[in-house]
């Protein structure tokens, strides 16, 4: 479904040349959850971008069904991590979650239908017409899913999407992410640095090593498809699988170049 | 009540000033200064149904086409300056310089090429209106929102979608700002292009009024124009109203 091959980024600073991503390869398969982390400032969401066709890499590719991500590749959805800038205020919720339908061909009653789909998906049901600053971080981020939802995608690319909001809501989320995930068949990428988070939601996990990146280590999440917040976070393995990625995010942070 | 003290807010201030000119020109026998109560009389000699069919219509008529015009060019060209990088650079120091030349010394050039009729006082009021309109807007663009621009990227909404549905809404608020000042200008150019080689409208009128020495008609139109300005600025509060509603709203939920 989605495969990064060798991909890479430099960024020019002061006429420097500073390697953000060194090389990256890995394939994420249809209908997986994949969770990337990495230690802060290790260009995960520079990867993000590149997957989702806004930013060209400089060396290597994203491929997308086997076609290289040149642009934004059809059947993609994103959901970025400042709901409160990557939602428009001067539209209402319905009209936001409405705005990426337009272009799909549909009538007006098809497309009003899967909004109230959507927004019933992630408990907003009839929320159509409130405005998005009246609405919580939660919110607001739920919102954005739905938005992301609405849009039929094959591929949902997630970056942080939970880092700015209460750990209550965070855990309310990621069950939903869980859910929506399993209830869709939507392939999902979710970029995180909560080490926790990426263990709870994926059933793999990518760990990435600091700038200049590569990729540390490949974990699998062998937890099982039914998760839930309490049962599973206190589970032996939980903490076993959490203490891999763990020591591997330290490991990455101590050698950036190894 | 509260009602009560907006009202007072409103309308204290202007009676209160009213007032003192009533009162301080009571006695006046002062040819230049003469009482209010025979400029208000004069008024309601002067402004006859006649006199804004002849003057203060077309004046108006003029100075919203120029407005218009204004308004289309400065967000046109704006939305494509502000999108197009190269255009931006290119541009900005003719911008800075072209918005810093006061636009009444431009009436006798745009006389020679637009000459004396409505089109030279349509052309003078763009002159001066169109810049505020234009840089707020290429500002504005500029303010744009990245993540609200990736997100439009990345749902695939096309350049058209993305300037209507993205783009120019971002940017409203300040367009919007723009059009407010250009407004105050473009009520100053409508009078002072009507005092060169005009034959109808407000400026030609108060001038024609000062140069027969009616005094009094004189203060009146002056009188009328300042009205005119309220007027138009109560206009344009109801389409900010109406324009940036969720602006208003999302700003005193955030205060």
């Amino acid at each position: 479904m989605l495969e990064a091959d060798g991909i890479g980024r430099d960024y020019r600073v002061d006429g420097q040349v500073l390697t953000a991503i060194d090389s990256l390869t890995f394939q994420v398969a249809e209908g997986e959850l994949v969770c990337i982390v990495g230690p802060s400032g290790c260009g995960k969401t520079t990867l993000l971008r590149m997957c989702a066709g806004l930013l060209t890499p400089t060396r290597g590719r994203a491929a997308v069904d086997g076609r290289t991500v040149d642009g934004p590749p059809a059947d993609t959805a994103v959901v970025f991590q400042e709901y409160g800038r990557s939602l428009f205020p001067w539209m209402r919720v319905g009209a936001n979650v409405d705005l990426p339908l337009r272009r799909l061909g549909l009538t007006r009653a098809e497309r009003r239908e899967r909004v109230a789909e959507a927004l019933a998906l992630v408990d907003l049901a009839g929320r159509e017409r409130a405005w998005p600053w009246q609405l919580s971080g939660g919110q607001q981020q739920r919102v954005a899913i739905a938005r992301a939802v609405a849009f039929r995608p094959r591929l949902l690319l997630m970056d942080e999407p939970f880092a700015a909001v209460d750990a209550q809501t965070r855990a309310e989320l990621e069950d939903l992410i869980r859910d929506l995930w399993q209830r869709l068949g939507v392939t999902v990428v979710f970029i995180t640095h909560d080490i926790d988070e990426s263990v709870y939601l994926g059933q793999r996990v990518l760990v990435l090593s600091s700038s200049p990146t590569r990729m540390r280590a490949e974990i699998h999440i062998d937890l099982g498809e039914e998760r839930d917040q309490l049962g599973t976070r206190s589970s032996p393995e939980f903490a076993k699988l959490r203490g891999a990625v763990w020591k591997e995010i330290q490991a990455a942070k101590r050698k950036p170049d190894e | 009540m509260r009602l009560l003290r907006g009202a007072l807010l409103l309308l204290g201030l202007p009676t209160v000033l009213f007032g003192l000119w009533w009162i301080a020109s009571a006695d006046s026998t002062s040819f230049y200064f003469p009482p209010l109560q025979k400029i208000l009389a004069e008024f309601a000699e002067t402004w006859t149904a006649e006199r804004w069919r002849a003057d203060v219509l077309p004046s108006l008529a003029r100075l919203g086409a120029g407005y218009a015009a204004s308004c289309v060019l400065g967000i046109t060209l704006g939305l494509l300056i502000g999108r197009t990088r190269w255009l931006l650079h290119l541009t900005e120091p003719v911008l800075e310089f072209a918005r810093a030349v006061p636009p009444p010394v431009l009436v006798p050039v745009i006389m020679l090429v637009a000459g004396i009729g409505d089109t030279m006082k349509t052309a003078v009021i763009v002159s001066g209106c169109i810049w505020p309109i234009l840089l707020n807007t290429i500002a504005g663009v500029r303010s744009a929102d990245a993540v609200q621009l990736d997100t439009a990227a990345a749902f695939g909404l096309g350049r058209t979608r993305t300037l209507t549905s993205v783009v120019l809404p971002a940017a409203s608020p300040r367009i919007v700002t723009g059009m407010r000042q250009s407004l105050a200008i473009g009520l100053i150019l409508m009078v002072i292009s009507e005092m060169f080689a005009a034959q109808s409208g407000l400026g030609f009128a108060i001038v024609q009024f000062q140069r027969s020495y009616a005094i009094p008609a004189m203060w009146s139109g002056i009188l009328l124009l300042g009205c005119l300005g309220v007027a138009l600025a109560a206009l344009f509060n109801l389409f900010d109203r109406a324009v940036l509603h969720w602006y208003h709203r999302m700003r005193e939920r955030s205060a």
